[in-house]
């Protein structure tokens, strides 16, 4: 009867029918073809109530269900339609129009739903991008006006100490010695500090000229060569002699790879290899996708210089990989870390527009990569 | 030798008193503080110094402004070096040292970049 009704509905158009007697027999079917929408019997021989609905509902998620059911208690209509269902027909009491409706209207409606759950997503992810700037920018003038505050201070206990290094400093009073060393070794860790959150707060004046990459890189080299050497890391580079010149603040940009290599030197406490990777390439639509969430100038499939820092350490945790890039995030806090590095790395990518991202790779280790326009 | 006089104008009390202590205790200075910008003119033409040290900001008056009034003056041959705790090095640097003309050194720094510095002006 159900099958006659809806094959002589116009004028809301035809359906067609497909029919299984049990809910498994259902999920056979939705496996093989892609269904509008389900008309459920509460009924079945292998399920029953509410239950089926839940279980059909949670296996396709995006199918509509609108519920066709013999008499059942009244507000099982209303709990089934916030369980999931678009609407509730009892058998009996609808003609062909109602029932074509029905469907029709259940199909609309969760379409509709589907684009307002997608909108919400989006608002989401741009309200959480936005608060995730606002923190830098908020932090960036705090920091400095505490930083300059805290630097005249600082300045006097130095010259202090050194003033009394000198007048103390041949003294063979084990105690005053070790006071000394102690208190110009805080004093400078304080100013690192202080320094590096002005540095964070001071990063948009940029100074950008066509620069070598492949030179600054050689360069940043040299400053990590001894504690490689140390901790029995092999640097490795692959960098392509035949890159265009790009347009960049030479320091800054070191700043951001050299600050890349300490982590992976950390990363390699009991040694390993540390690769450079240069070369230009198309960039990809999918990098493309991900790139221009938060940064525009980019464009679909441009030409672009690619830098990858590559080391053998253990790679990144979960909560790293996310919170990386946050201001003040460290792993290292035990010796002095103050997780600005990579907060202020990423900062300077921004202001370049250009693109930092960090991934552990499938050989394991951790990979640092950079992506400018060429 | 003759020692040379240093006038360090700055209002940070603690930090004028040791600059004035390290820079004497090398034996080849001798300095004079004043705390109060606004009274700088007149302790320079007090003490007339070979090398001024000046502070950028002070309650009162901008280390600049004391620079201006001296340019007018019978004083702009004095070297100014400007203290300041307000940019870092890398923006020290990138400025190539100099301001108005003359130079800059952050806060802090050590009493022997203090030194060279001094030295490089007189």
């Amino acid at each position: 009867m159900l099958t006659g009704m809806l094959s002589h509905s116009p004028p809301l158009g035809s359906f067609e029918i497909h029919l299984a007697e049990t809910l498994n027999k259902a999920y056979k079917l939705l496996e093989k073809k892609k269904f509008d929408v389900a008309l459920l019997d509460l009924n079945l021989d292998d399920s029953s109530g509410l239950q089926s609905l839940k279980k059909l509902n949670e296996k396709c998620p995006l199918l509509p269900i609108v519920i066709n059911t013999g008499s059942y208690p009244d507000d099982l209509g209303l709990k089934a339609i916030t369980s999931g269902a678009q609407d509730y027909l009892i058998k009996g009491k609808y003609k062909s129009y109602g029932l074509s409706k029905s469907l029709y209207y259940a199909v609309e409606r969760k379409r509709s739903e589907q684009e307002i759950q997608t909108a919400y997503n989006k608002f989401k992810e741009t309200q959480s991008q936005l608060i995730q700037a606002e923190k830098i920018n908020t932090i960036g003038s705090i920091a400095s006006g505490v930083a300059h505050e805290v630097k005249n201070p600082l300045a006097t206990i130095l010259y202090g100490v050194e003033f009394l290094s000198t007048k103390l400093g041949n003294t063979d009073d084990e105690k005053i010695q070790l006071t000394l060393k102690s208190i110009k070794e805080a004093t400078n860790k304080a100013n690192t500090i202080i320094r590096d959150l002005l540095d964070f707060s001071s990063l948009s004046i940029l100074k950008k000229k066509p620069e070598d990459i492949n030179e600054i890189l050689l360069q940043a080299t040299k400053l990590i060569v001894h504690q490689c050497e140390k901790k029995g890391i092999e640097i490795k580079t692959e960098l392509d002699k035949n890159l265009r010149e790009i347009k960049i603040d030479k320091n800054r940009i070191e700043q951001v790879i050299v600050d890349l290599f300490v982590n992976a030197i950390y990363a390699m406490e009991d040694g390993g290899e540390l690769t450079i990777k240069t070369y230009a390439e198309k960039l990809s639509h999918k990098d493309y996708e991900v790139i221009s969430k938060s940064l525009k100038g980019f464009k679909d499939k441009e030409m672009v210089t690619i830098v990858e820092i590559d080391d053998t350490g253990p790679g990144f945790s979960e909560e790293g990989l996310s919170k990386s890039f946050d201001p003040f995030f460290t792993t290292r806090r035990a010796s002095g870390g103050v997780g600005l590095g990579l907060a202020i790395a990423k900062t300077i990518m921004q202001n370049h527009n250009a693109y930092i991202s960090l991934k552990n790779r499938e050989q394991g280790g951790a990979q640092a990569r950079l992506i400018f326009k060429s | 030798m003759e020692k040379k006089k240093i006038l360090v104008i700055d209002d940070e009390i603690g930090f004028t008193e040791l600059v004035k202590l390290n820079l004497e205790a090398t034996g080849n200075y001798v300095v004079k503080i004043e705390n109060d910008g606004t009274k700088a003119f007149q302790t320079i033409q007090a003490f007339l110094p070979d090398l001024i040290l000046l502070d950028i900001i002070m309650p009162n008056i901008e280390g600049p402004d004391v620079v201006n009034k001296m340019r007018n003056s019978n004083f702009k041959h004095i070297p100014i070096i400007f203290l300041t705790a307000t940019v870092t090095k890398a923006e020290v640097e990138a400025q190539e040292g100099k301001i108005g003309g003359h130079e800059f050194l952050a806060k802090p720094s050590t009493v022997k970049e203090l030194v060279d510095c001094i030295e490089r002006h007189l």
